[in-house]
């Protein structure tokens, strides 16, 4: 009797441990194959959006062009196929790659801020902008998948002073993989000089090769610290064509002339005085002479002027009180180029500052939109090839799940 | 005992079971759960190096050619660095029982190792330039000037500006001329007038596009002493008639009354239009009137042209006819309230091309020529311009040829296309 007890209680321990183990061995297996279906099916939302986003050019087809109401989310350009992205469908996305700027300060009136490199702005009025909000849900994925887009430049066309007297500029040119060696180069060189109240830019251009490493060097003969100037530089090889630019300004008292996209639809545009814009410091600050010049790329890859409105003007600075003094230019709508303002102060000081009009312009600027991974367990990306304008651009997707089995980290398991 | 035997029974059938589960339900790797779609990313790569042809010349190559060490340091350079490429090109070639064969002509890599199995594949095909579809307009002889003052003030051209007018313009006709030159201020167009080229064009026979709409920019200094008589600026239209005959130009007034006005917004900083414009002040229909005796070669008289008002107008079979073949479609009606009459054609000796359909011996729109030399486009609609008639206008006068394909094969010569095939494959990882 008591053997048969025992035999009992050692068999139903054993067979319930055996069931214990097993339940938890099987459900992991189970486990791991739902993940995998859910991560799968985010890696192909992921490409499914990046694909639904560069190959339809939304609707309005040109809202990229006008401060319209969307009712369809794309980037395609208008009129053309594949992935040919629009400058200007680019431009109006709310940048996620800079923190928003109010200006006049105080005013509440806040500009998407599209980051640039030294003395390069793109300001855009927040309330003529896509949003991130927006786009999703006119994508369908408002609340169950959420994604971050980047388009950025294949070519990467860095300057930089390489000695000062006489200036020599160090110009290397590389994509995401490899140094683009026996890279063609263009430049155009804008030089400020004293020509009476306002300033002026002499232009000087010129050509060179890289080298196998994917580095030129470009010789100027003046003295880079003490001059004020603008290079811009394409780069191009074998249908890979890109931009830079770099500025030196001599003034340095405080930012200067900042351009502010302030009307979308009529392509107006301030200069603002950089007291306006972050307030900072107090009186005396400088009053400014600018001069405004706008340049468009032709399909022979040159810049050509374009003549814009009241290129000339002063710039004080408001002095409070709600009181902001401004210059106001036009722009041509849908013409990709950029703005170039130059500008002095009574003292002296010469300084520049450079606005893209379109992102596929000459500056080559890279867009990021969309909401931000952090946080996410699994986040699919993919990428493309594009084109934007005529430059050879990259686009990719990060998406992730907003719903579902284990979605965020564990501080926010959902 | 027997109890403990079949429990050990029952476990080593579970584990059975759950061994053959774990050998059939066997999980992908990580990165076949997510990777990048190689081949959308190979396909994407090889349209973008041949937005501009350059992948198509270069495939078709000798492959000693330097272009190809290019091409491999292009694809080296826009592929992530832990992706690995290899392109082939083949030829292909159409046996003659008829089957199509691809012979590999060249092939570049970046991967001594090959790009193993697990990689994917994008094809693309190409055909040589040399046969290549292509809509090339035939250029017109002289330069296209394109008004776009930064000193001057429109009129008549509500809803635009002229800079605007100036950005579609260039649009639409760049392709038609050699050169095409924006006159950004009105010091430029006096140096044009005053013979000078800005580029170093041709300024003869050229077609000189105003975007101010019933107002024309006036050069301040020589052209406001000179063109200024009997009061008026009158004058300076005359003067302006002149140059446009003795240069062979062709003027162009893309809406209503042409030489209405003159415009400076320095020179006229303080005088208005009678309208309320400042940078402008009006010289009525004295403007057209002189134009058209200084075009005429005659000396000259402080003399009107009147215009007539002949309501809704109807482009002609001829203008439909170039408008299907140009791809130009504005409204095939319109309003015209500044026609000229017809009886300018007598008294100026001009030989007109005309857009519309006559009414009431009012002629809407058309390019005037000059027997002498010079002529003047004037599109007389009310506002507001829809330059798609002005483009139809000019296109219609100059009426240059469309070559819809250009095939420069010698003749029994195949055309050739070639396929290339680019392979990525995903590097490290497992």
């Amino acid at each position: 009797m008591t053997g048969h007890t025992i035999d009992h209680l050692v068999a139903t321990i054993a067979f319930i441990a055996a069931m214990f183990l097993f339940l938890g061995l099987f459900t992991q297996t189970l486990q791991g194959a739902v993940l995998y279906q859910q991560n799968r099916h985010v890696a192909l939302k992921a490409s499914d959006l990046l694909d639904n986003i560069l190959l339809s050019p939304g609707y309005p087809y040109n809202w990229g062009e006008t401060n319209t109401t969307l009712s369809c989310f794309g980037l395609q350009q208008p009129g053309t196929t594949g992935y040919t992205i629009s400058s200007f469908a680019l431009m109006r996305l709310t940048s996620l790659s800079g923190e928003p700027v109010e200006y006049p300060v105080g005013s509440g009136k806040w500009y998407s801020n599209v980051s640039l490199g030294p003395c390069g702005y793109l300001f855009l009025p927040l309330s003529d902008a896509i949003n991130y909000e927006t786009a999703a849900m006119l994508l369908g994925v408002n609340g169950t998948y959420g994604f971050q887009l980047s388009i950025t430049p294949i070519v990467n066309v860095s300057i930089s002073e390489y000695r000062t007297d006489p200036l020599i500029l160090k110009v290397e040119v590389d994509g995401p993989g490899f140094p683009l060696g026996g890279a063609n180069l263009g430049y155009y060189l804008y030089r400020t000089y004293k020509a009476g109240k306002y300033p002026n830019l002499e232009l000087s251009t010129g050509t060179a090769q890289t080298d196998s490493a994917g580095v030129a060097y470009l010789n100027f003969p003046f003295d880079g610290a003490a001059e004020t100037y603008c290079i811009v530089v394409h780069a191009g090889l074998g249908g890979l064509k890109g931009f830079g630019y770099y500025i030196h300004k001599a003034f340095t008292g405080s930012t200067g002339v900042i351009p502010f996209i302030v009307d979308y639809d009529e392509g107006k545009v301030y200069l603002a005085h950089d007291w306006d814009v972050q307030g900072e410091g107090g009186p005396p600050v400088p009053n400014y002479f600018y001069t405004a010049k706008f340049y468009v790329l032709t399909e022979e890859f040159e810049f050509q002027e374009w003549s814009i409105a009241n290129s000339t003007g002063q710039i004080n600075y408001g002095g409070g009180g709600g009181t902001f003094l401004y210059g106001e230019t036009t722009l041509p709508v849908a013409h990709p180029g950029f703005l170039l303002v130059t500008y002095n102060d009574v003292a002296g000081g010469y300084g520049m500052s450079i606005m893209p009009w379109g992102v596929g312009s000459p500056l080559a600027a890279s867009i990021l939109f969309g909401g931000v991974p952090a946080g996410n367990v699994w986040v699919a990306s993919d990428l493309r090839h594009v084109t934007v304008g005529q430059l050879s651009y990259q686009a990719r997707i990060l998406c992730w799940s907003l719903k579902g089995y284990q979605t965020r980290t564990p501080s926010g398991w959902r | 005992m027997l109890r403990t035997v079949e429990v050990i029974m029952v476990i080593l059938i579970l584990a059975g079971a759950f061994i053959a589960a774990s050998l059939f339900a066997v999980l992908p790797s990580p990165r076949q759960i997510s990777s990048p779609d190689l081949s959308q990313l190979g396909l994407t790569t090889l349209q973008m190096l041949d937005t501009d042809k350059d992948l198509t010349e270069t495939v078709f190559k000798d492959p000693a050619d330097p272009s190809w060490i290019d091409l491999e340091i292009v694809l080296s350079a826009c592929l992530p660095p832990n992706i690995v490429h290899n392109l082939t090109v083949y030829d292909i070639v159409t046996l003659s029982d008829g089957t199509v064969s691809y012979q590999a002509a060249n092939s570049i890599t970046n991967s001594e190792s090959g790009i193993g199995t697990d990689s994917e594949a994008a094809s693309y095909l190409v055909t040589s330039t040399n046969v290549t579809f292509m809509v090339a307009p035939q250029k017109i002889s002289g330069t296209l000037y394109i008004l776009n003052c930064s000193d001057a003030n429109g009129w008549w051209i509500t809803g635009y500006t002229s800079q605007s007018l100036a950005s579609d313009l260039y649009n639409l006709l760049s392709p038609y001329f050699q050169t095409t030159i924006l006159v950004n201020s009105t010091y430029q167009l006096g140096l044009l007038l005053n013979g000078t080229a800005l580029k170093g064009e041709t300024l003869r026979d050229a077609v000189v596009i105003n975007t101010f709409g019933e107002a024309v920019p006036i050069p301040a200094g020589y052209y406001t002493t000179q063109g200024y008589a009997d009061g008026s600026y009158a004058k300076y239209a005359w003067i302006l008639g002149q140059k446009v005959n003795s240069y062979n130009w062709t003027w162009v007034s893309i809406v209503g009354y042409p030489f209405y006005y003159v415009t400076n917004t320095v020179f006229f900083a303080s005088t208005q239009n009678n309208w309320g414009i400042y940078g402008m002040r009006m010289v009525s229909e004295y403007g057209l009137g002189c134009f058209l005796r200084g075009l005429a070669g005659r000396s000259y008289s402080y003399s009107s042209q009147s215009t007539g008002s002949p309501g809704v107008v109807y482009l002609s079979s001829v203008a439909l006819d170039r408008c299907n073949y140009y791809g130009i479609y504005p409204a095939p009606y319109q309003t015209s309230t500044r026609a000229l009459p017809t009886s300018i054609l007598s008294t100026y000796d001009l030989t007109p091309t005309e857009l519309f359909y006559r009414v009431n011996n009012y002629i809407a729109g058309a390019t005037y020529r000059h027997t002498g030399g010079g002529a003047l486009t004037a599109i007389g609609l009310t506002r507001i311009p829809d330059i798609r008639v002005t483009v139809l206008a000019l296109l219609m006068y100059y009426h240059p040829i469309l070559y819809k394909s250009e095939f420069t094969l010698r003749a029994g010569e195949r055309p050739t296309q070639r396929l290339v095939v680019l392979q990525l494959g995903q590097q490290g990882g497992s």
